[in-house]
């Protein structure tokens, strides 16, 4: 015997398994959904840390120029967990070429990620540790206890013994100029006058408040504040930072949050609805008894506390599952770098975000319906009926003529009951919205965090002084292992058009042009012209703004292409040419005409010198704009196997006035970087695409098992399986289309706000999305037919009298 | 006697202009303590828009109920869930009857809602004159009608309410089981001094009644008793 009215919850639940069930899925994919976005933040955040020392080097601040004293206080400190002296003497002449010289402390090195390979850390006053690619005849032609001859700023050469190996870095290996690691004694031999940057680089414990004791440091040793650098994306991944980008990271989160809060309390909020709505007569007979309206809203309340206490472990777990999803894919694609994080994260803060807002969520979701329960009059009791009153007013006569009359009905049932539609219509599109929303950042992520395109040469050859040999094109395309050969010349050229077409602040920058009668200015600096051929103008069409990128086209019409961001030190806008407006380039035949025929949003290389604008053209053009005839630049992609091999080959080819860049490690390590985030991104919009569909199906489930009793009054009247089949599958098309349509437009609009508001800077333009679209829509249609399937199946199964009677 | 029940000028109007129905047309009459009224009349003629505002289920276009002194329609929401849980108890044509509680719970729930103990001697005896001790532990599923419509009347009889308002209870019943329930209602009205208030369309079960009050259009006429 129940002791209290508020047992009668409890034995409701119990009493109505299947929907109970039903709920409790709802509510437990709400807390999956906060606990598992909580738990990849997290987890995320461990990640990237481990991402980010990996690519920055493990310190939290550094002290620029310390005294000996400093770093005696510095050192000793309680909170400090390692620190030490990084000396940079820029860059060098190494046996000839190009290197970066530095010198870091032993004690250090590894939070440097200087990996010793062979032989012993240099110690000595002329002992040096170098990369092992750089060992190579091509670069520095040394081996281990070989000497390098040094040429630091001074011009004096100094020789040095190789004590040392290193690990490569990906990014000196690319540009071709290795690092160089002196001992300390060899460093502070030298002339402090020689350093380009001295530091005294720190790595605080953990837990140790970073901003504070950094305060500290300033205050106590009488530290300028400009003297202190900082680690910004290392302490933005461990959550001591304050500006920049760890509140753009918090601002993230906490949009996340507030809209998995909405879509969670929505969520919950329809299944507490619906089950509300289907006892209007329950209530109504409890209020005749003498319930008050306050015992109602209790007695509801407590029916949502029963449903989250179960349905809080589920999610939890479900939520700590998508996370250790996410983790694995990670260690298993970069098992290395991230043997250290456990595969599985026990999130504190995800499992206790997830528990809170599930309470939260139920509670706030709950007290909507409870306060419509308690509302119920008594007389429903009697009067009492669930049923739907149509009045004859809003019947839809122009439904039948244009379906079939099963189909009709389905579709009027839709529309006969608003509330339901509206709500089944709101949890469609925030999911919807939320998805579409997500996918403008994974675009983004994808066009400018994803560094390696397909125009990304493993190789790149570049001639040191003038062009390369003209052979050598030839002679790399009969090489075997060559995926693909490209070269590329470029060079400055004096430029002209209207002169309204310049952007205010390039001529602010110049102090004024001088602008000819005709409208034209005079240029004040050269353009950088750059050839492609066609392959490089195909992989430039993920840039094209407008035009065409056509090799053929270009030629016929004398075309160049016009670069909306130029680069100038950073990326800006120095133009706004158009389509069709007419280019003058100097050349030794006099000043030729040329039409911009298309415009792409940037260049995928820099030039150093600063320039007006960048145009690209095909090769023929360049060559009679330029009269040049040889590449600067080869690039190549490598075939998968045997790259080794054929790097020896191009290697032996080279004469000493090309410089051989090799861009393999670097473009891994890129790739890596993009990955590591780009997997919880995805994480999360997945997260979020199954929550959507899973929210379909539930509301479909939810809402046929609540007219069970109309759909066997629908049999008795002699409506046939495939007729109520057809009827309830037109009834959640209509619902699941029109949450989809209203979705779409909402999350459309939003694309476009979004894209407009924070992307435009970037040149990234606002399109409908129509594959997206196309997609949901067939997705959501998806979702509805499968989750009418096994609800028919039990109406199907279920007596006639039995269901009637049964209500 | 003393009038426990008032009704003043009582009417009831539902819809606007061509829709407009006056389901209860000026009702005013009194109800002693102790007596019990049968309400007949054919269906539609606003039987049951009176007892529900009686019940102060519904709220009138206008007039008054009085109920032990006190005007119902005066009481907030709240005074009326009290009010009703301590004074009426309610039964249906349709039992009403909650499916997830078994017999005894249902017909201790008014008592729960009235955060008292229900007291176990009393529910006995209530089960006991009902006919349902063996059935005590059954859900109204396993109940025959004439079973269910026994617990409603435990259920209406539990809080020893003052009066009782019966809409049809015997609507749903062969005559056995209607012969049974009647001689209930009429002895716990008796045992417990109640006053009963039932809605009837069977002219036998009319005759058990003190009076017989009857509506036809909305118009509340006496038809005799032997008060």
């Amino acid at each position: 015997m129940i002791g209290h009215y508020l047992g009668l919850a409890s034995r409701y639940l119990a009493a109505h398994r299947k929907k109970t069930r039903l709920t409790i899925t709802s509510v437990a994919i709400a807390v999956a959904l906060v606990t598992g976005i909580f738990s990849m933040l997290e987890v995320f955040l461990q990640f990237s840390k481990t991402q980010i020392i990996h690519d920055r080097g493990n310190y939290h601040i550094a002290i620029i120029q310390p005294s000996e004293q400093e770093i005696n206080m510095l050192a000793s400190r309680k909170d400090v967990n390692n620190a030490g002296r990084w000396l940079d003497f820029g860059q060098v002449k190494a046996n000839e070429i190009n290197g970066a010289a530095s010198a870091i402390d032993p004690s250090f090195a590894k939070n440097m990620n200087i990996t010793l390979v062979e032989g012993r850390y240099p110690t000595g006053d002329n002992e040096i540790m170098i990369e092992q690619w750089a060992a190579d005849k091509l670069y520095l032609n040394t081996k281990l206890n070989g000497t390098v001859n040094i040429a630091f700023s001074d011009k004096i050469v100094r020789n040095f013994t190789v004590s040392g190996i290193c690990k490569d870095f990906g990014n000196m290996k690319a540009s071709g100029n290795p690092g160089i690691f002196m001992s300390m004694a060899a460093a502070d031999k030298l002339k402090k006058s020689l350093l380009t940057s001295e530091l005294y680089v720190i790595e605080f414990k953990n837990r140790v408040n970073i901003a504070a004791a950094e305060k500290n440091i300033a205050e106590t040793l009488g530290i300028d504040k400009g003297r202190i650098g900082r680690n910004n994306r290392l302490l933005a991944a461990i959550g001591q930072s304050k500006g920049g980008a760890a509140t753009q990271l918090y601002v993230t989160g906490g949009i996340l949050f507030c809209i998995v809060l909405i879509a969670g309390v929505m969520m919950i909020y329809n299944a507490f609805n619906i089950s509300v709505m289907e006892r209007i007569r329950q209530f109504g007979l409890l209020r005749c008894i003498g319930a008050s309206p306050a015992q109602i809203r209790k007695l509801v309340r407590r029916e949502g506390l029963a449903i989250t206490v179960r349905a809080i472990p589920i999610g939890v777990l479900a939520g700590m599952l998508l996370t250790l999803g996410c983790s694995a894919i990670l260690k298993y694609y970069n098992a290395g770098l991230f043997a250290d994080i456990p595969l599985f994260t026990f999130s504190v803060i995800g499992i206790a975000t997830g528990v809170a807002v599930g309470f939260l969520t139920v509670f706030s979701a709950v007290l909507l319906p409870a306060r419509k329960a308690a509302r119920v009059a008594p007389v429903r009791a009697v009067t009492g009926s669930n049923d739907l009153k149509i009045s004859a007013r809003r019947k839809r006569g122009w439904l039948t003529k244009l379906f079939k009359a099963e189909i009709a009905m389905g579709i009027g049932n839709v529309a006969a009951k608003k509330k339901t539609l509206i709500l089944m219509v709101c949890s469609i599109a925030v999911s919807i919205v939320m998805f579409m929303g997500f996918q403008v950042f994974v675009d983004f992520l994808h066009s400018s965090l994803k560094t390696t395109k397909p125009y990304t040469p493993d190789i790149s050859l570049v001639a040191k002084q003038g062009d390369l040999d003209g052979a050598l094109y030839d002679k790399l395309q009969q090489l075997d292992g060559m995926k693909k050969v490209y070269g590329r010349m470029y060079g400055d050229v004096a430029a002209s058009f209207d002169a309204s077409k310049l952007s205010e602040a390039y001529k602010k920058e110049m102090g004024g042009v001088d602008v000819t009668a005709d409208g034209r200015f005079v240029p004040p600096e050269k353009s950088w012209l750059i050839s492609y051929d066609q392959a490089q103008l195909d992989w430039a069409k993920e840039e094209l703004l407008e035009g065409e990128l056509s090799e053929e086209q270009l030629n016929a019409q004398n075309g160049i292409i016009a670069v909306a961001l130029h680069y100038r030190g950073r990326r800006a806008d120095t133009t706004s040419l158009k389509l069709g407006d007419k280019v003058t380039i100097e050349t030794r035949a006099g000043l030729k005409e040329m039409t911009v025929l298309g415009i792409v949003r940037s260049l995928p290389f820099n030039n150093k010198e600063k320039t007006l604008t960048s145009f690209i053209t095909t090769e023929k053009l360049f060559r009679e704009l330029t009269g040049k005839r040889a590449y600067q630049v080869i690039d190549i992609q490598l075939k998968k196997s045997g790259q080794e091999q054929a790097v020896n080959e191009i290697k032996a080819m080279l004469d000493s006035g090309t410089t051989f860049h090799d861009y393999r490690q670097r473009n891994a390590e890129l790739d890596q970087t993009f990955f590591t985030m780009a997997v919880f991104i995805y994480g999360f919009v997945g997260v979020i695409g199954l929550i959507s569909v899973l929210n379909i199906i539930n509301t479909m489930n939810t809402s046929i098992a609540a007219k069970t009793k109309y759909l066997g009054v629908m049999r008795a009247v002699g409506m046939s399986g495939a007729q109520l089949s057809r009827m309830v599958l037109a009834e959640a098309a209509a619902y699941s289309l029109t949450g989809g349509i209203v979705g779409c437009l909402l999350g459309t609009a939003l694309q476009k706000t979004l894209i407009e508001s924070q992307l435009s800077r970037f040149q990234i333009i606002w399109e409908i999305p129509y594959l997206q679209i196309g997609l949901i829509l067939l997705l959501v249609l998806a979702a509805a037919a499968v989750s009418v399937i096994a609800p028919l199946k039990r109406v199907k199964k279920q007596g006639i009298a039995e269901v009637i009677g049964s209500l | 006697m003393l009038d426990i029940l008032v009704t003043e000028r009582l009417c009831k109007t539902y819809g606007k202009g061509e829709t407009r129905v006056d389901a209860l047309k000026e009702a005013s009459f009194t109800v002693a303590k102790g007596e019990f009224v049968s309400i007949v009349g054919p269906s539609g003629s606003g039987k049951s828009t009176l007892l529900n505002l009686l019940g102060a289920l519904d709220v009138p276009t206008s007039g008054k109920v009085l109920l032990d002194g006190r005007d119902i329609y005066a009481m907030n929401e709240n005074e009326l869930s009290v009010f009703r849980r301590r004074n009426i108890g309610f039964i249906f044509q349709a039992y009403n009857l909650v499916p997830e509680l078994n017999v005894e719970e249902n017909i201790a729930l008014p008592l729960l809602l009235d955060y008292q103990k229900p007291d176990k001697r009393h529910i006995g005896e209530l089960l006991d004159i009902l006919g349902l001790t063996e059935r005590r532990h059954h859900l109204p599923n396993q109940l025959s009608g004439g079973q269910q419509q026994r617990v409603a009347i435990g259920r209406a009889l539990a809080t020893k309410p003052v009066f009782i308002l019966a809409d049809e209870p015997t609507g749903n019943l062969d005559s056995k089981n209607s012969a049974e329930v009647m001689n209930l209602l009429r002895l716990s009205v008796a045992k417990y001094r109640q006053t009963l208030i039932m809605i009837t369309h069977n002219s036998n079960y009319a005759t058990f009644a003190d009076r017989v009050l009857g509506v036809e259009d909305g118009v509340v006429t006496e038809l005799g008793g032997d008060r």
